[in-house]
């Protein structure tokens, strides 16, 4: 009988909690609570990989630059700077009186600390190495006054800074090797960003930040941001239905018109920076290892005729449900406002016919089970996609199935992610395959993964795309100053690609986000999302 | 061989499979296809080709597997250090102690109110067989026991948070986050009741069935008919005679769920976002981080053989037929 009153007792404190009320919230604070699928790995800027420490990065911390409308940079620790002639130094004027959250003035020796140890230690400050590619050495000119000298003239130099967190160097100097600060997950930051984190729990997954009264750049409307993490999208989704959280940071493309519905919801569709492509194996016959792939993709009538087969609009209504839009170039119409997108590329028209006709005139001839063949080549590809994705299924059928109809067989077959990646770079062990990236703001990573040195182990070309022009091309706009001269190249760069057709851009996918309107108001939409660090600064409850 | 030495041995054959899971495991993981740093950084972050090879030599995968990574690891293991997880950078040992007590009391929870209300009722669903109540008893139990787990968790979510204004997942408020447990013990029941009804339902089907198919088969033994002819009432015969023969298969079920719920529990606390050992099993797996791996298998082989052993324990204690040998 004891289990039994075990049982009841155990029962009637569940009952009882049920009917407990809901933990009362105090009046005055105004807490944002933000939603989202992930949490920050570490919120050590040496060792990040995952978006979500990001976003918390630029609420902890400032950067000397950020970026702003347009693509355009503004000023954030640096009220001014500017370039010399060469090129080759450039110099920022802090703000005064910027303090770090435990009260201590930011002094230039920190700023000038940050930068050299960026440039001096790449093993350990892995994640910034790629942006002090090409600093030589940062100085302090006068007490506000830091200088950077570079190697070579480096035309993103304003998008690379805004990248760089200045961190609190007494939390980081005492590492003796590139592994020590790895291992320092620095979940208890100092920064000088407009927000202080209150508590973290990597466990449970919660981050508190309270909001930074003494911000440089004036203090937020809100007094606290709390971010949540969900295992799965259903439970967020109804988490800001029943008004758990006021903020969802990721929507997924199948609940956005059930969000829509909801009462006192606003849900946003936002033009994002992420591509989905299709790759088209182009790795060099003489490559090695040497691709294991069907010859026939290599030829341009294939080629055409491949892109001539997608009805991109089709997929962008019934893959994204409307939430995108059909793609041209690597390059996203939103990097720059639209300035690095080149708008002058025509995309092939949707035409079964005109592609059965490219392949008949080439010499692909129907067969008696419906597949093309040329000189004993048929053809016949595999149609690969990383297992991850609840969006590729979906247009590998469809791709398929509109090869199908001009006498193309392709095989759809989902691929773990890990194991696609060491297929196809750099292996070449494939035909057809679909895959996404999300762009930096910055044209130069995009156009870098169309580059022939990037086709190694741990490199970031899948495509295997080999064109020394365009590689010649990529140095130049790297080193091009003037805006307008790197514009010209990176667009043609972008034609080069088109026209080679290493990848067939599928479409660009919009960011779905939605909140409590009855709540919160002042959300900004020019970054890439609702939940960026300016937003948050301009948000406010409804009154 | 007396008791003791039967225990011992068992004891001994135990560790040494632990061991032999330990070296599986260790091969089983690098064969997996595909590139460990490539899977901690993921495909979004820009790293250049040298920064990934210094991050690889880091984890000592630029050395052999044998005998390089494999003598370097059981050395770590000799020395009681499970090593420093890749994708979290923190101790393997230090993330599953901390997820270990928030799996066991969902687990504790759920288990205890299935494995009691599974027994009552199927030990009334076999006395009162062929009644209606047998018939819902058995309706249920088998729909309870085929249902998703996944499917039940979002379905219960959904009307828990909607109508009883329950909370949407996680182990406390973030309000009450960093504060000690025992001191927002509402909120944390509050937070408990739909992921432990989850399970409790799921389990509480298989209980049921296999009490109600063990109560019957116990009740057609000819002792029965012999107490039942000296008079006793059917509570005594049900209480005294048939519950204890017929709890065999029912502890040796018991054994071997609570091995396996300690990974078990992965679907619920997806569903729940609730901070436990499922969900960092199958992190683990996603970034290929074989120290977390490894950790976290060593102790999924620990609790199964453990609770192997105690089942093999119970069986003699229970019934005197299960001679030690």
């Amino acid at each position: 009988m004891k289990r039994i009153t075990l049982l009841f007792v155990v029962l009637a404190m569940l009952l009882a909690a049920c009917g407990a009320p809901v933990t009362p919230q105090s009046q005055s604070p105004v807490v944002l609570r933000v939603g989202w699928l992930g949490f920050p790995d570490t919120l050590n800027p040496a060792y990040a990989f995952l978006s979500e420490a990001y976003t918390i990065f630029d609420l902890v911390y400032s950067t000397l630059l950020t970026e702003g409308p347009n693509g355009k940079y503004m000023g954030s620790l640096a009220e001014a700077w500017n370039v010399s002639d060469d090129g080759l130094r450039w110099t920022f004027t802090l703000r005064p009186n910027i303090r770090w959250h435990n009260g201590e003035a930011l002094t230039i020796e920190q700023v000038v600390w940050n930068f050299n140890t960026f440039i001096q230690n790449p093993d350990g400050w892995v994640t910034n190495s790629g942006y002090v590619k090409g600093f030589k050495e940062a100085r302090a000119l006068d007490e506000r006054t830091l200088q950077i000298e570079l190697e070579y003239p480096i035309s993103n130099m304003e998008f690379r800074v805004a990248f760089l967190y200045i961190v609190y160097p007494k939390d980081f100097e005492s590492f003796a090797t590139p592994e020590e600060l790895q291992n320092f997950t620095n979940f208890n930051p100092v920064g000088t960003g407009a927000f202080k984190i209150n508590t973290l729990d990597k466990d449970q997954r919660v981050i508190l930040l309270d909001t930074n009264p003494d911000y440089f750049d004036g203090r937020a409307k809100i007094d606290q941001v709390i971010y949540r993490t969900f295992d799965n999208s259903d439970a967020l989704i109804q988490a800001l239905r029943v008004g758990d959280i006021d903020l969802a940071v990721e929507v997924p493309n199948s609940a956005f018109d059930a969000v829509k519905q909801f009462q006192g919801v606003t849900a946003i569709s936002l033009s994002g920076r992420s591509l989905t492509e299709l790759i088209l194996n182009s790795v060099p016959e003489d490559h090695d290892p040497p691709p294991n792939r069907n010859p026939a993709i290599t030829d341009p009538v294939v080629r055409l005729a491949i892109a001539k087969a997608i009805n991109k609009q089709d997929l962008v209504d019934v893959v994204l449900q409307g939430h995108g839009i059909p793609g041209v170039s690597i390059i996203p119409p939103t990097l720059g406002g639209g300035f690095w997108f080149n708008r002058n590329i025509q995309d092939v028209t949707f035409d079964l016919d005109e592609a059965s006709r490219l392949l008949e005139e080439a010499g692909y001839l129907l067969q008696a089970d419906g597949v093309r063949a040329k000189d004993g080549v048929r053809l016949e590809f595999r149609l690969q996609y990383p297992s991850d994705s609840s969006n590729y299924p979906r247009a590998a059928d469809m791709i398929a199935t509109w090869l199908g109809k001009i006498g193309i067989r392709a095989t759809p077959a989902a691929v773990d992610p890990d194991s696609l990646m060491a297929a196809v770079t750099p292996n070449g062990d494939y035909d057809l395959v679909i895959w996404g990236w999300g762009s930096d703001p910055d044209p130069d990573f995009m156009l870098s993964v169309m580059t022939s040195e990037q086709y190694v182990e741990g490199g970031w070309s899948d495509s295997g795309y080999s064109n020394p022009v365009y590689d010649e091309l990529f140095v130049k706009q790297q080193k091009t100053l003037d805006e307008n001269e790197r514009q010209k190249i990176v667009w043609e760069m972008q034609e080069i690609v088109f026209n080679d057709r290493p990848y067939i851009v599928l479409w660009y996918d919009n960011t779905l986000q939605a909140y409590r309107s009855d709540r919160f108001v002042g959300f900004l939409t020019y970054l890439s999302g609702i939940d960026s660090f300016k937003s948050l600064m301009n948000v406010e409850p409804v009154k | 061989m007396s008791r003791g030495g039967m225990l011992g041995r068992k004891v001994l054959f135990s560790l040494l499979t632990i061991f032999v899971v330990l070296v599986i495991n260790f091969v089983l993981f690098r064969v997996l296809p595909g590139d460990p740093v490539r899977a901690v950084i993921g495909r979004n972050v820009k790293l250049s080709a040298e920064a990934q090879q210094t991050l690889r030599e880091q984890f000592g995968l630029d050395k052999p597997i044998f005998p390089d990574q494999f003598l370097d690891t059981l050395g770590q293991w000799a020395r009681g250090n499970l090593g420093i997880s890749w994708s979290l950078r923190r101790p393997v040992a230090e993330i599953l102690a901390a997820k270990l007590w928030n799996t066991l009391l969902l687990i504790g929870l759920g288990q205890v109110l299935s494995i009691v209300l599974g027994i009552l009722l199927g030990l009334l669903a076999g006395w009162k067989r062929k009644t209606p109540f047998d018939v819902f008893a058995l309706t249920f139990s088998l729909i309870a026991w085929a249902t998703p787990t996944f499917w039940l968790g979002i379905i219960l979510l959904a009307a828990g948070s909607t109508w009883l204004g329950l909370p949407t997942g996680g182990l406390v408020s973030p309000e009450n986050v960093g504060k000690p447990l025992y001191t927002v013990l509402p909120d944390l029941a509050r937070h408990l009741v739909l992921p432990t009804l989850t399970l409790t339902i799921l389990y509480l089907g298989e209980y049921m069935l296999i009490m109600r198919s063990s109560i019957l088969e116990v009740l057609s033994e000819d002792y029965i008919l012999t107490a039942k002819a000296k008079g006793m009432t059917p509570w005594q015969v049900l209480w005294k005679h048939a519950l204890k023969n017929a709890m065999l298969p029912i502890v040796t079920l018991i054994a071997l769920n609570l091995g396996f719920t300690v990974s078990g529990a992965i679907y619920i606390e997806t569903v729940f976002s609730y901070d436990g050992l499922g969900k960092l099993f199958q992190t683990a797996l996603v970034k290929q981080d074989y120290p977390l791996l490894q950790g976290a298998f060593l102790l999924l082989a620990v609790s199964v053989i453990a609770a192997n052993l105690l089942a093999d324990v119970l069986y003699v204690l229970l019934d005197p037929r299960v001679k030690p040998t």
